[in-house]
């Protein structure tokens, strides 16, 4: 205990309460100056708590010491290029340059995050099991409703990180990323933007949904302000965590690792780095523009003024639909991976499925407007968008393709990561078969904030990146640990969380299509939808007590697991021909790549090589 | 591309810079007598093409990467990428702000006092002269010329500031363009606060790259900080290579 209270995440938690009061009465302390009203709903005022919150995140940043090597070399004074870490628990809530402690760190954090939302999911989907209000008021459903899906998203972007970080210079035979420091940053950037999220629950919450849509968030109570705040702020470890992997893979690549020789889990991180290094300027903008038209009156948004409601539609979903490809690229990537390995068989049309994910990646910024279909945008744009929008298919289907094509005639094995990878190719199947409807216009306006988009994206994001997020925990947590995860209650794990899940998306857009609406607190009775509610509860429960079997064999196999230290999947990648846990500056002789990563079962094909020096 | 003397250097940051000089004028007048919305659009254009590949040095991007990776010529190689990729997300924000500006406004524009939107205009090219002389000196060791540089280009880049927030947003609010007034006001008040941001920013980076120089930490071979500050400075005045008639020229007066 006490090393944690002299940790640098306490450190900076600590500072950035200090900070954030002491920007609040500093903005307080102005308007009693200026003659304003000094105290508001919340007892300081908006400006102040918005001020507050920006000078806490900084203050933060300051006080963990994550940036104090950047302003030692402003001074001019040189710090040494490697930090060795404490060889204990304390380096994970310090600041470390190694990208394994900071691959595990979003890791654990995104494991945080995942608790917290599906926690606030669980609440109101047991408020949703009976009509009428049982137990939350109006205020709090939104709320509770806003916050599962926004934290959700940090948490999958946050996760995405950790897979990214930890893998990306293993696979490619790097020591480390391209810009350590950096990737320090975008991890600590992401704590005081969780707790300005988080705190938007003690300001009045929101009302707005995660896509904060103005007229009504320029409206909402305060708490929508740190929603607001919390995003900009954790928002650029996706863009600098983008730039990173960018320069890492095009820079720290081993000898011979062309780029049709890469690991396609590096296609996809490419793919995905394009997307959050770009675009996601434009999700914190859109909601910068918002901020400012409520402390300001800025009228970007507000039709009285000469703004336009639509317009935030535009900048906000140029950004949030990429995004969607940001979650689910990677984990695709993770099937592609690990299929071959289970299968035995090279992986079917690796160019294919290598292409696809920049061809995914490339098409999603052309699709934003078919989430506007009913918004009253020109009309003239929803042919072209509908047609982007299928296009999008081709790629995708070009990797279903690929997967089925490497399963066929192959020597499947099941341990866990296997089962949750097949798991992710059906899930993602029905979410990929749920998405036309949406994106023509003809069945979209009917099937528009209903239940149905909800089954449809809850399954292409679990079936794109929660199921392979779990493979790649079940696959990877040896080269960490050196122990692995129980395998009985990893199957436990797959056999609890796979049909309930199933169950719950197929009753979401059965609902959905009998005229259950989304974002609602209450349904008419009538409706008949009663069962169907009492059913997808009982199966969000054993969603829940799957996750929790998994956090117990999470915590239990670090110090109990089974001890596996050499290639327990006898896989051809770099990181498992290297004893496990990882070395701590990765490969001590270097990579030489020599043939495909995917040549499964073809006699005396090797891909790396170590230790031939220049 | 690279120079062999200071001298040709020089010489060629001046061309540059008189053409620059004179594609604004000629820009004014074109909004002045014609009003040709991609006439403006391709002279502007055209000025940032001059400023990234003269004054930012983009071919550098693309030299070989071979060699060994720990190399200090590898890796100022790949902080080099990584600046530029940053400045590739950076031009999203202002990209953003642009697509708002003729979404809500459309062929409009704010009444603005059009003298001073010349005056910082050429300001701020001047300044990116200076930037460049300074540069250009320093790759060569010269490290008077390098001092002489950064102070004018800062004095400059802080001129810029005090125009645009001093006297600018003063006068725009005489004028009934207030941030919460209309739609236009907004649009002109987050442009010109979101740039100046940057070039405040721009401006601390100027004032470490002097400190660090005087203190005789980089040398000719070695001077990736002021190379950084550089072309980051370049690319503030890129994004107001756009953003002076986005605001001042396009469109009828509202």
């Amino acid at each position: 205990m006490r090393l944690f209270f002299k940790s640098a995440l306490w450190r900076g938690l600590v500072w950035q309460a200090i900070g954030w009061l002491a920007g609040a009465i500093f903005v307080t302390l102005i308007r009693l100056v200026m003659g304003l009203q000094p105290l508001g709903t919340f007892f300081f005022t908006e400006p102040a708590w918005v001020f507050g919150s920006l000078v806490g995140a900084l203050t933060f940043l300051a006080g963990s010491g994550v940036v104090s090597d950047w302003y030692a070399w402003a001074r001019g004074i040189e710090t040494p290029e490697h930090r060795e870490d404490p060889d204990s628990w304390e380096k994970y809530i310090n600041v470390s340059l190694d990208h394994k402690v900071i691959g595990i760190q979003y890791t654990v954090t995104a494991l945080f995050l995942f608790v917290t939302g599906g926690t606030f999911a669980l609440i109101f989907r047991t408020e949703l099991a009976q009509t009428g209000l049982q137990f939350l008021s109006l205020g709090w459903y939104n709320t509770f409703m806003s916050l599962h899906g926004i934290v959700m998203i940090i948490g999958i972007l946050v996760g995405i990180g950790g897979v990214m970080n930890y893998l990306v210079p293993m696979l490619i035979g790097a020591d480390d990323m391209a810009f350590p420091r950096l990737n320090a940053f975008s991890y600590w950037i992401v704590v005081p933007g969780v707790v300005l999220l988080l705190s938007s629950l003690a300001l009045g919450g929101f009302d707005t949904g995660w896509t904060g849509y103005p007229p009504l968030s320029a409206r909402a109570p305060v708490g929508v302000q740190m929603f607001f705040m919390g995003i900009i702020v954790a928002g650029w470890s996706s863009i600098l965590g983008g730039l990173n992997l960018i320069a890492t893979t095009l820079r720290m690549r081993a000898k011979g690792m062309t780029a049709f020789r890469m690991p396609i889990l590096i296609w996809a991180a490419m793919a995905t780095s394009l997307i959050t290094l770009t675009a996601a300027q434009l999700f914190g903008l859109s909601f910068q523009l918002v901020l400012f038209q409520r402390l300001l009156g800025m009228g970007f948004f507000d039709p009285s003024k000469g703004g336009n409601p639509i317009l935030y539609q535009h900048l906000f979903w140029f950004y949030s639909h990429p995004a969607v490809y940001v979650f689910v690229l990677p984990g695709l990537g993770i099937i592609s991976e690990l299929l071959p390995v289970f299968v035995r068989k090279p992986l079917y049309g690796y160019r294919w499925v290598a292409m696809s994910s920049m061809g995914i990646a490339l098409v999603g910024f052309l699709v934003w407007g078919h989430h506007m279909f009913a918004s009253g945008m020109n009309q003239y744009l929803q042919v072209p968008f509908m047609y982007s929008t299928l296009l999008v298919a081709v790629p995708t289907g070009v990797k279903f393709f690929s997967w089925v094509a490497t399963l066929w005639n192959g020597k499947i094995e099941t341990p866990t990561p296997m089962l949750f990878v097949l798991g992710a190719i059906v899930v993602f199947f029905l979410g990929g078969l749920s998405g036309p409807p949406n994106g023509t216009v003809a069945t979209d306006l009917h099937l528009t904030d209903t239940y149905f988009v909800v089954g449809h994206f809850h399954d292409t994001i679990f079936g794109g990146y929660v199921f392979p997020f779990f493979a790649a925990i079940y696959y990877w947590f040896p080269k960490a640990t050196g122990r692995r995860l129980n395998e009985k209650l990893g199957k436990w794990h797959f056999w609890l969380f796979f049909p309930s899940f199933i169950v719950l998306t197929l009753i979401m857009m059965r609902v959905g299509l009998i005229g259950m609406r989304r974002r609602i607190a209450d349904y008419d009775p009538a409706l008949g939808l009663v069962d169907y509610h009492i059913v997808m509860t009982i199966a969000a429960y054993l969603i829940a007590i799957a996750t929790a079997i998994f956090i117990y064999n999470f915590v239990r196999s670090i110090k109990h697991g089974e001890v596996a230290t050499g290639n327990l999947w006898n896989s051809r990648s770099p990181e498992w021909n290297v004893p496990s846990p990882m070395p701590v500056h990765n490969y001590d002789e270097p990579v030489e790549v020599i043939g495909e990563p995917y040549d499964y079962g073809l006699p005396g094909s090797q891909y790396v090589r170590f230790g031939t020096k220049e | 591309m690279e120079h062999t003397n200071e001298k040709d250097a020089f010489r060629q940051g001046a061309i540059v810079f008189i053409f620059l000089a004179v594609l604004t004028a000629l820009e004014f007048f074109i909004a002045v007598a014609i009003g040709a919305v991609i006439l403006l659009v391709a002279v502007a254009v055209i000025k940032v093409v001059l400023v990234v590949w003269y004054y930012m040095h983009i071919y550098k991007l693309n030299r070989d990467a071979t060699g060994d990776h720990h190399s200090l010529e590898y890796k100022t190689d790949t902080f080099r990428l990584g600046l530029w990729l940053f400045l590739l997300s950076d031009s999203f924000v202002f990209g953003g702000l642009a697509v708002a500006r003729f979404n809500l406004l459309g062929l409009t524009r704010p009444h603005l006092n059009q003298f001073l939107g010349l005056i910082v205009t050429s300001v701020l090219l001047l300044s990116s002269f200076f930037m460049n002389r300074a540069e250009t000196a320093m790759s060569h060791g010269d490290r008077r010329g390098f001092s002489t540089g950064i102070t004018v280009t800062l004095v400059l880049g802080a001129l810029f500031v005090a125009g645009v927030l001093g006297v600018e947003w003063p006068s725009a609010i005489a004028e009934g363009v207030t941030p919460d007034a209309s739609a236009a006001g907004a649009v002109f008040f987050m442009m010109t606060g979101m740039h100046a941001f940057h070039v405040i920013t721009g401006l601390i980076l100027l004032g470490t790259v002097l400190r660090k120089g005087r203190m005789g930490i980089y040398t000719a071979e070695k001077h990736w900080g002021v190379e950084a500050a550089a072309v980051y400075w370049h690319f503030v005045d890129v994004v107001w290579i756009f953003f002076y008639p986005a605001l001042y020229l396009v469109g009828k007066l509202l």
